[in-house]
């Protein structure tokens, strides 16, 4: 498969015969090797979860921060390279924030993937002031929030698209928890019953055993808009799935 | 404000050279005058369309409102040309405003981009008086009004322009009723909304003569945006 790839794989600039970006190709594989991560939206919130790989009793697993805050009302979960997602992360922040301050009002979680996805297809644009990256990023979102057309869930990948999403997983479990999704989601789903659907699927794709410390979560609701977990929290929430 | 501004203009000219140069005079006074009343369920805004500069009049036919969208509309009225840069840059924001949202901007984003947008010549401002007026997420009315660098703030009701220090006394007369003993008057209706307005700019009319010729009106309500046209005295 390699082989047929070669000489158009090197640069972001070319395409190949076949009318094929290997480069972006590679960048959506990238994200298969990342930790999983999983969003649900239901109609009383957003919920999303990660895995977060504790490599060593040595590590400090509250400094791998998969989870981010873009605005008061909405969150996004990364899988992939951590340290492109910094990138698009503020990006999202900057983007919400201006938004407030041009408006007066929250930015529409779609407006906010827009914006990254703007970023995330700027690689290889050699013209552009300096933000551009050489090579795509290495990285797949999932932008949860709440705004005025209720609970949403956006799924971007590294090429920059980005769809509107019920139920989706990204990262090394993703087929499986994809799958699973699909046998679990139904429209109605409460908070609470998303929130075990979300850790049992999580719990069937992990390598390690899932506890409070290798896992983050994060629901976004209208009423309260983005929180975290704590670690009791998720303890809990672990208690209540079938082990 | 438009006086100091001219002042400052010819105090830098006079300082230096003994020959006479030409000043820059980058800003004109072309009158109006705007009003707007809010209620329930609706937003009334009023404003003459008579242009001028000193005693003369350049037009009787100048609008000074203009619809955004459907719930939305401004009325600019000062320097005319800072009005019709103003609006039609405006309307380029709103324009982009709703490609990269997929929405129509609400009355407050809107009040908040034109606060904004005026700050952002904040050290060579666009000379204009500029009133916003639509329905809110509530569809209740809501008027803004600005200064020429974007001061804002929202109201029940508010005039601006050339007449509006003789506009304004009426309405907080009859709208905001401010140490009257008298009983309140049942809620405001669209009509009665409709009589003050038009009793304002004919009283104004009466006294100022930088207001007159027509009164142009914009009425909001759910159901969209309705205009109408009343006279006033030309002379």
């Amino acid at each position: 498969m390699f082989l047929t790839r070669s000489e158009y794989d090197r640069g972001v600039n070319t395409f190949s015969p076949e009318g094929r970006l290997f480069q972006v190709e590679y960048a959506i594989e990238a994200i298969k090797l990342g930790t999983t991560a999983i969003g649900i939206a239901t109609l009383e919130g957003v919920i999303l979860a990660v895995e977060k790989r504790v490599t060593s009793p040595l590590m400090e697993p509250a400094t791998t921060e998969k989870i981010a805050e873009i605005d008061a009302h909405i969150g996004c979960a990364c899988s992939g390279l951590m340290a492109d997602s910094r990138t698009l992360v503020d990006r999202a922040r900057v983007e919400a924030q201006n938004h407030w301050f041009l408006y007066n009002e929250n930015m529409s979680v779609e407006s906010v993937t827009q914006s990254v996805s703007n970023l995330a297809i700027q690689f290889g644009d050699s013209d552009s002031d300096g933000n551009a990256m050489s090579r795509p990023f290495g990285v797949a979102i999932l932008f949860a929030g709440c705004d005025e057309d209720g609970p949403q869930l956006f799924y971007m990948d590294p090429s920059g698209t980005y769809v509107q999403c019920d139920a989706k997983a990204i990262g090394s479990g993703c087929e499986g928890a994809q799958q699973a999704l699909q046998e679990a989601y139904s429209k109605s789903l409460s908070l609470t019953a998303a929130l075990k659907v979300l850790l049992t699927i999580l719990k069937q794709v992990m390598e390690e055993k899932l506890n409070s410390s290798n896992v983050e979560v994060a629901i976004i609701t209208p009423a309260a808009g983005y929180r975290m977990l704590s670690k009791e929290e998720i303890e809990n929430a672990i208690k209540e799935i079938p082990a | 404000m438009f006086k100091e501004m001219q002042s400052l203009a010819n105090a830098q000219m006079t300082d230096a050279s003994p020959h006479k140069v030409a000043g820059f005079y980058p800003y004109a006074d072309n009158g109006g005058t705007l009003a707007a009343i809010a209620g329930d369920g609706f937003v009334v805004i009023g404003g003459d369309t008579r242009l001028t500069t000193g005693y003369q009049i350049y037009s009787r036919e100048a609008s000074k409102l203009t619809k955004l969208t459907d719930k939305t509309i401004i009325g600019s009225c000062g320097c005319w040309c800072d009005s019709l840069t103003f609006t039609k840059g405006l309307h380029i924001r709103l324009q982009y405003y709703l490609y990269e949202n997929n929405k129509p901007i609400s009355t407050n984003a809107t009040a908040q981009l034109v606060s904004n947008m005026l700050y952002q010549k904040r050290f060579f401002p666009y000379y204009v008086s500029t009133i916003v007026a639509g329905l809110d997420a509530d569809n209740q009315g809501a008027v803004y009004s600005y200064d020429p660098v974007g001061s804002t703030e929202r109201h029940r009701y508010r005039a601006q322009g050339t007449a509006g220090s003789l506009i304004q006394p009426f309405l907080d007369c009859v709208l905001g009723r401010g140490n009257q003993t008298a009983p309140e008057p049942e809620k405001l209706t669209k009509e009665q909304a409709m009589i003050y307005l038009k009793d304002a700019f004919m009283s104004a009319a009466e006294r100022e003569i930088g207001c007159g010729d027509f009164l142009q009106i914009m009425i909001v309500t759910p159901q969209g945006v309705e205009e109408e046209r009343f006279k006033l005295r030309k002379d």
